[in-house]
This record gives C-alpha cells, structure tokens and sequence, in this order.
C-alpha cells in the first residue's frame, strides 16, 4: 500500500522554517521509503540536509532549489517555501544516490544509477521509474548515460535545479549533502504501480527554418566528428541566429539584437521547438529556451540543438500555461494502472520560465494541478530543465511539464 | 475543436486508450490460452508445455524455466520444468534475487548482470535478459523466469505488468488443479475462465471499433482488409471507397457536437443498411468513412451502388426533431489495378475524394493513372511549398490603388508572389489555396510583413507617407487570435498603422469565435483600418455589416467586369454604393481592366477609387524600390 503526504512551510529563515517543518512533520503519521525535498534558493542547504538526514534515517533522499519556491495541493508555497513529498510504502524498494557531474557527465550518471539501485537493494533490476535532479547544463549527456544502461524500458522523468534570478545559485541534495555541480538519482519499484505525462503548453506560430551551424563541440579527443549539437545555434538558413530569431517573435528581441544578453524573459512566450514525431499526422515537439543572444547573433539555448535539425517557432500564452499543468497531472493519474481512483498523489515539475511568465496567476496552476490529481497529496518545484518521456523516448527539453502520479 | 493543441492531446488521448485496451485484450487472450493449457491436460501430462507455447511468442523470449522449492522447507531450487530439456532437473541456489521472486515480487533484470545462483549450464552461460515471476506449485514456492537470448534487449515495463497478471492467475489454476479439487473449485475457476473469455472478447471489440458509431476503427479495417486480400484469387474484383462528409464541421458549429455525433451515427447506420454482408465500412477519422465492395463483376454494377449511397447520404436526417441535410464526397479505387494493399488504395481513393472535394462536391470520382500523376504533382508542389517557406522564396508585389478621374495614387495592395530558385514568379491562384490548407500561410504573412517593414522608408520617398497599404488577412488566420494579435503588434511597431489596412473577406466577419469579439476592437484600438474584401461575391450580409465598423468596402471584380453593359450589376453596384455612403465606407472597385468600365464608374457612379490592370499591374517590391527585399 502506497501512501503520500507532502508538508510545506514558508519562512525566509531557514532555522525557522525547519521548525515548522518537525512541527508538521511530527504531526504526520508515515515512515517514508523515500523522501522528495525542495526549497527556495535562498535557504541553508545544509540546514535542511541535517533536518531531513537526522529525522528520515532510512529513507531515500533526493532534491534541490526551485525557483521562488514549490507548490502543493495546499496552493503555492511561495518566497522562502520548503516543501517535503514524503512516500511510504512497506512494500516497495527505493534507493538513491549522488554524484558530482565532473568532465564525463554521461558515465557519472551511470555510476550514479548504479549505486542508487544498489541502495534499493535492487542491483542488476529494472526499475520502475528513475527520478534525477541535475544541476543545470549537462542533461543530455546524463540522460544518455542512464540510457545506456535501461534505454528506454523505463521512463526517466525529472527536472534541472533552479535559483531565484538565473545566476547559477542552483543546487542539490542527495543521500551525502548539497551540491553545485550534482545529480541525483532515485529509482522506484512501487508496489502500487505509477503514472507519467510529460507535455507542453506550446503550438507552433508557422515559421521553421533549418539550423546550419552550431557553437564548437569538443570531441572529446576521439578524431571522430559526428553530427555536431550544441547549445549554441549560430546560423539558421545561413544567417545570424538572432536576427532571424527576432524576425519569427515580430521583433521582441529588437532592442537586444546588437548588445546581446539575457533574452530568457523575452522568450518564454516564443521558444524554439523540435519535431519529436507525428501521431496520425499531428506533429509533436520537444522545445528549446533561448536563453542569451552572443556574439554575432548567436543564440544559446538550455537545451542542446544538432546541426541539420529543422526548429520551429512556437508560441504559448498564459491561459495555456496554466490550464496545461492541470491536463499533464490529469494524464498521468490516467495512466495508472486502475486509473486515477487508483491515486495515491503525485510529482510534478513546472519549468521555472514558465512560472516566471504565469506570474501573479500561479495559484491558479497549483489549484488546476490538485484538481486533476484529486486534491490528493503532491509536490510541485520549478526547474530550469525538465526530462521525461515523449513518443517511447526519454529526452530533455525547456518549457515542459512533467508528472508522475503514484497508485495506491 | 479549438486548434492543433486540442487535436494533438485527443490524437494522444486516442491513441494511449487504443494502446491499452490492444495491449490488454492480448494479455487477457494470452492468460487464457495459458490457463486452458493448464487445465485442460489430465494428471499424466505436463501443465507446462501448453503454457510455455503461449507464453513464448508474447513474451519473445527463447526460454521458460519453472523452479520449485525441493521440499516444503526453505533450500535450494530445481527446475521441475523447461522448453530446454537440459535444464530440468538443474539444482539452483537461491540467492537475494530468487528470494525476493518467491517472496511475491515480479523483477526483470537489467542486460548485463550476475545470474546469481544459476547452475552451470552450458545452455544458461552467459548473461541474458531474465524476467521472474513468482509461481505455487501444489503446496510448494515456486518460480517461472523467462529468458532472451544474448543478442535481445531487455524486457520493459509492459512484460512485468503482464507477468503481474499471469502469475497470480497461474498460481490459482496450479494449486486447484493438484491439490484434489471439489465441485466448488473446479465451478470457479471455471467461471473465472469464462469471465476471462467474455472480458477479452469485450476488450477486443472494444479495441477493434469506433465507440460512437461501432464500426471498425481505422488499425481494424485495414487489418480486415489486408487480411481479404490476401485471400483473393485473381481475376477477383474489389473496391475501396474512401467518404468523406461535405462540410461536417459547419453542421457541429451550428448545431452543435451532440446533433454532430448523432448525424455521424446516422450516416453509419444509413451505410450499413446500403451495403452487402460480404461488403465493409470502417470508420477512420472523425467524419471520414472506408467502404470496401467485394466483390463487383463490373464497374457499371460497382457505380450504380455508389451512386446509391452517395444518394442515400443527401437525403435528410431527422436529428433532434431537425431536418439536417449533408452529402459525401467520394473517391474509388479498385483492387488489384490501382494497389494491392489497403495503404495504397486507401491513398488512392483519397486523391480520388479529393478531386470529388475540390470539383464535384458531394459526388463521386474514380482513381486513375491521370489522377495519380496529379497527386503526385501535388505532393511534389506541397514539398516545394515547404521549402519556400523555408527559404523565404516569397515576395511582395504592389498594387496600384488610385483615384479614377486623375489616376493619382492614393494606396496599395499588397500581394504575395512566389519566385522560385529559377526566378519563375508563381501567381497566387497556383499555390495559395495548398498553401492554407498546409497551414503556412501565417509565415507567409510574416515574411510580407518583414518585407513591407524594411521597404516602408523607401516606398515612403517615392510615394509620400500618406500612401496606405492593404495586407490580405484570410478568414482562417482571421479567427485565430494570438497570430491576429501578433499581427497588429507588428504594425503597430512600426510607428504608423494608419498607414495599414487589413483585407478581410465577408467570411472572417461571419465566423463564430473570436473575430468580432476581440479581433476586431485590438484591430480597432492599435489605428489600423479594415477593408471587406471581394464584397459581393460571398454572404454580403446586412445584419453582419450593422453590427461592425469597417472603412472600406471592395467591390468584387466579378461585378465589375463589363458593368457597363450588365445592367443588373450596375442595379446592384448602386445599392453597395449607397450602403457604402449610408455606412460611411468608402467604396473601391476592383479588376478595372477595360477603358469603358472605367468611364461608366466614372460617369455614372459616385465611386472615386479604383484597382486593376487598366490603372496598375503588380510590381515586386524589390523592383519598385531598386534593391532586393
């Protein structure tokens, strides 16, 4: 039997907080196999590292900052929240584990699976679900490092941990403490079966072009050149990036084209999308956020981009945003086995640009995700990055939103 | 339905609940051919062939081993059965893996791990893919593991939750069958296998149809008729038919998707009472129908029983105490001379509906090579189009608009032509039409917009910054409000949207939606102007002219042509001429080509501005301003 409480305090002192967190945490009955924490980047990791450690000796560990806060079925945590997910169940397995991403991100993420499904007493097994929290920048490599060891037989669902103002104050937390440069791995063998969706609220505006140079990619030494990808796109259709950029949003990166900078607000409203695959006909897209224009109209990205892909311009607005997350959370209690009668509560991961777009409207997105999940018990942080599963394949990708649900 | 976010979400939708309940309907015919196996050999036989033999080909694996606790302590395994003689009898140590398998869990592991507790076999050396299932047998713990061989991939999540299901129902049939049975057993588990019958034939309809109508769905029929086909002797005839209704979405605009749903059901029910029982229909998208004769003698025999249907379809349907009246368009292609597989007449017969759609609406066309070729053109034309797109091969031309006594000037429109990698310059009429229904015509919007942009400063010294420029605006882009919303952005951007007029047609103003309701006061509120374009020639409806402000009214080139020698469009060019006045529109003529049409506009109405080759022909920009755009 699976059972999900979250507990979520607000409070810019971190002692304080945590205060209030034993205070509710002890009202709680349920010993945890595994313990989700998220919190607002202003707060003392290690604080709360020696909170959770000292008070859930056995349970697995994973989490990090989210950007401004988290959002439970109790609403939006807000500035100087800290959220707790805890999962109890007798008759799972559970198990996490940590490392430092270093030079080769792909083969630490493989060690870190490996050592995470040691921890669950699971080695050599399948899980059900594998959960990371990253810090931003390496995704791809981490997700190709965990596919060479299940491929896509198991879904890889998670999110990159996000600061309060894009400034690299992200971090997160495993089994051994906080980290800068980290990834975090929990796999899942729950008893009582799990749901996933991973979509986004976004629909192309009619422009494409095709990416004809990408930023430099070291090869690592190998003499082998193969396709390039970067997260830097440097010409689509042989022309400065920005410019032609700006021309697809109608000039909302004008006054930026020559300076440069941060255009990440600018094109929260305006990311660049993948093709991912048709279902009869209808196209599906992963998406990228630009993120800075540099020299000489190049746009990076916080998704990476291969050379020769056709990227479109896509277009999404508040109202979607928000009704998006509700129908993503209703799709994967859908997708449980027994349905969403069947639902314990749930995870959720909000990409940190569009809350900054939502605004003052976010309490409407954390109120339409517990209405799809049954105002059952949930954690919601907000990333820089989200990965999940899209068309039978575990890829990364910006502006998405990702949900697993938990059965009973 | 909304756009291409709703449509994709349903797609998905559609396609997980389809997934399911195939992927059930599999699993519960599995479980039931494993539990006869079981069930049905007598006390001398082995349970276990018969379920190995179902279970191997679901499972792709290439071995099935069953082990059993020695005694009814705890202790080491042995394999009491396998498809691979060699193992049986094989003694096995049982490790944390095994442990937890008897303990109830299901696990499948990862490719390359240590079998821990395997015996030395040469059979089992090696790593291989393994899924456990937990398994009583009699009164002992047991297991089953299932095996790939080396070069597979792992098992996935859809094998464990299949596992799931057949060893609880597994465990059952072994203990009721080995430990004597009483009546009361032996009733049940009948009744369970029964249950499982009826469950999986439910499941397989369910699977196999259109809920709403209960015909096939599209992944059914093209299974039933590639299953015919692949039967049919030669000198055998059959055709495919593919229908599609004429203008289904306005009947679920107008009266909505219930009465929508229940003309759909209608049409089925009206095609199923005109067909054989050797015949087939199938439903395969929302009002798109496949209908398969089989078998027809001769075409003349196969046409008289399309045009009965076709017939059939165009006589009312009560709905709701309404009258609603609807027709279909279809195509035929015939087996074996226009394809030998359900995708290729499919496609076929679709070109075939198509040619019905754009010429002969609510009638019926026969594929041909002619028709073939045509599609193909088509397909290279829309790949062309793409590239265009892409490429940015579009350009603006302009149009004159000017003052009909002193031919002065007073504005332009603004079209787009397409001058390809050879510098062939394509007029609309050859692609704009495919161009909307690929859904391209916003980035061509764009572009005309990029390009007006920059050329404005120069078009503005050779014309005066009072010149005005009309964007063509069609009644699909109309209606969707964020590209409305960019659009106006845009103009607005550029310091001078009084010099900008949106062309939009009779259409755009009668669509349900938005248009009215938001479109039109943004449009309003950033000082753009708005001209009804082609007027006369759609819905020209008074009460839609009432209830909006527009500046201007064009009056179709249709009416226009010869107006001085038709008297009944000169009756009817006075009555848009003194709606115009009453309305405070001003009036523009369009297609002025000839000399007289000009002196009678002149003389004899109070028309001061017109448009059209007597005056002007469109000229690319980049040829008006001397530099490309």
């Amino acid at each position: 039997m699976v059972a999900l409480k979250s507990v979520v305090v607000s409070n810019p002192s971190t002692a304080q907080a945590l205060s209030e967190l034993a205070r509710a945490v002890d009202d709680i009955d349920v010993e945890p196999r595994l313990v989700c924490v998220f919190y607002d980047a202003d707060h003392d990791d290690s604080l709360i590292f020696g909170f959770v450690r000292k008070r859930f000796v056995d349970a697995a560990l994973l989490g990090g900052t989210s950007c401004g806060g988290v959002m439970s079925e109790a609403g939006l945590g807000g500035a100087g929240s800290i959220g707790l997910l805890l999962i109890a169940d007798a008759d799972g397995d559970y198990g996490s584990a940590a490392v430092r991403l270093g030079p080769d991100a792909s083969d630490r993420a493989e060690q870190a699976l490996h050592a995470a499904l040691a921890a669950a007493d699971c080695a050599g097994e399948l899980p059900e679900l594998i959960w990371i929290y990253q810090a931003p920048a390496r995704e791809e490599a981490v997700i190709a490092g965990l596919r060479r060891v299940v491929g896509d037989r198991c879904p890889i669902i998670g999110g990159s941990s996000a600061d309060n103002s894009v400034v690299g104050n992200w971090r997160q937390l495993g089994p051994e403490g906080p980290m800068t440069d980290g990834l975090v791995v929990a796999v899942l063998f729950s008893s009582g079966g799990i749901g996933f969706a991973f979509q986004n609220g976004y629909e192309p505006s009619g422009a494409s072009g095709i990416v004809t140079r990408v930023g430099h990619v070291p090869q690592n030494g190998s003499g082998v050149i193969a396709k390039q990808s970067a997260r830097q796109i440097t010409a689509i259709d042989g022309e400065p990036a920005a410019e032609v950029y700006n021309r697809w949003t109608g000039g909302v990166l004008s006054e930026k084209i020559h300076a440069g900078g941060s255009i990440l607000a600018e094109t929260t409203m305006y990311p660049l999308g993948i093709d991912t695959g048709k279902i009869d006909g209808v196209t599906h897209y992963r998406l990228v956020h630009p993120d800075q224009i540099g020299k000489d109209g190049a746009l990076s990205t916080f998704a990476a981009v291969e050379e020769g892909t056709r990227i479109y311009c896509m277009r999404g607005d508040r109202t979607r945003l928000i009704q998006r997350a509700g129908k993503v959370a209703a799709a994967a209690a859908q997708a449980l086995p027994g349905g969403s009668q069947n639902l314990a509560g749930g995870l959720i991961v909000y990409c940190g640009g569009c809350m900054l777009a939502v605004g003052e409207q976010m309490p409407q997105v954390a109120a339409a995700v517990s209405k799809s999940l049954n105002d059952m018990p949930f954690m919601g942080c907000f990333t820089f990055g989200e990965q999940g599963w899209v068309l039978d394949r575990n890829v990364h990708g910006n502006l998405m939103i990702s949900a697993v649900a938990f059965g009973r | 339905m909304e756009g291409a976010e709703e449509l994709r979400e349903t797609l998905v939708a559609m396609r997980q609940e389809i997934g399911l309940l195939r992927t059930e309907a599999k699993h519960a015919n599995l479980l039931l051919e494993a539990l006869d196996a079981m069930l049905d050999v007598d006390g001398r036989d082995d349970p276990f062939a018969g379920v190995f033999a179902a279970l191997l080909p679901v499972f792709d694996c290439t071995a099935a081993i069953v082990l059993t606790e020695s005694t009814a302590q705890r202790g080491p395994l042995k394999c009491i059965a396998s498809n691979r003689t060699s193992v049986i009898g094989s003694v096995w140590n049982s490790g944390r893996k095994l442990e937890k398998v008897l303990a109830g869990r299901i696990l499948t592991t990862l490719s390359a791990v240590d079998n821990e507790g395997w015996p030395d076999l040469d059979e089992l050396r090696g790593s291989q893919a393994a899924l456990y299932l937990p398994l009583g047998v009699r009164d002992r713990r047991g297991l089953m593991m299932l095996l790939r061989a080396r070069d597979q991939s792992g098992f996935d999540r859809t094998h464990v939750t299949l596992a799931r299901k057949f060893s609880l129902l597994a465990s059952h049939a072994l203990a009721a069958k080995h430990a004597s049975q009483t009546e009361a057993e032996s009733h049940r588990l009948k009744h369970l296998a029964e249950e499982l019958k009826a469950s999986k034939e439910a499941l397989t309809f369910r699977a196999n149809h259109d809920q709403l109508t209960g015909l096939p769905n599209r992944s059914y029929i093209a299974e039933l008729v590639n299953r015919t086909l692949a039967h049919k002797a030669p000198g055998h005839k059959v055709a495919l038919a593919f229908l599609d209704l004429d203008d289904f979405k306005r009947v679920n605009d107008f009266y909505g998707h219930t009465t929508g749903d229940l003309l759909l059901k209608g049409v089925a029910q009206r095609l199923r009472d005109e067909i054989r029982d050797t015949d087939m229909i199938g439903r395969i998208s929302g009002d798109e129908f496949v209908i398969v004769f089989d078998p027809f003698e001769r075409q003349a025999e196969l046409s008289a029983v399309v045009s009965r249907v076709s017939a059939e379809l165009q006589k009312p349907f009560r709905i709701e105490g309404q009258d609603i009246r609807t027709s279909g368009s279809i195509g035929v292609a015939l087996w074996p001379v226009h394809g030998h597989d359900y995708d290729t007449l499919r496609s076929h017969a679709d070109a075939a509906m198509y040619r019905t759609k754009t010429a002969y609406k609510g009638s019926v066309t026969f594929f041909s090579p002619a028709l073939g070729r045509e599609m193909s053109e088509r397909l290279s034309l829309e790949r062309r189009l793409r590239a265009a797109l892409s490429e940015r091969e579009f350009h603006c031309a302009l149009q004159q608009k000017v003052d009909l006594r002193t031919h002065r000037i007073v504005g332009f429109e603004v079209l787009v032509r397409w001058v390809d990698s050879h510098g062939t310059i394509h007029p609309p009429a050859q692609f704009l039409q495919l161009a909307g229904e690929m859904g391209l015509l916003d980035g061509i919007t764009d572009i005309m917009l990029d390009i007006m942009g920059e050329a404005l400063p120069l078009l503005d010294a050779q014309f005066g910054a009072d010149a005005q420029y009309s964007i063509n605006i069609s009644a699909a882009q109309a209606t969707k409000t964020p590209f409305m919303q960019k659009v106006v952005r845009r103009i607005a951007d550029s310091g001078r949207p009084e010099n900008f007029l949106l062309e939009l047609t009779e259409e755009s103003f009668l669509a349900t939606g938005t248009f009215v309701s938001e479109v039109l006061p943004l449009i309003r509120e950033a000082g753009l102007g708005v001209s009804i374009d082609d007027f006369g020639t759609g819905y020209s409806s008074l009460a839609i002219l009432a209830d909006i402000t527009a500046d201007e009214l064009k009056v179709d080139r249709s009416l226009i042509t010869s107006i001085h020698q038709r008297p009944r469009s000169q009756s009817i060019l006075r009555a848009i001429e003194s709606l115009g006045a009453s309305l405070n529109m001003s009036v523009i003529a369009e297609g002025v080509e000839t000399a007289e049409e000009r002196h009678y506009l002149l003389n004899s109405t109070g028309i001061k501005t017109g448009q059209g080759y007597l005056f002007h022909k469109p000229q690319l920009v980049r040829e008006i301003i001397g530099r490309p755009t």
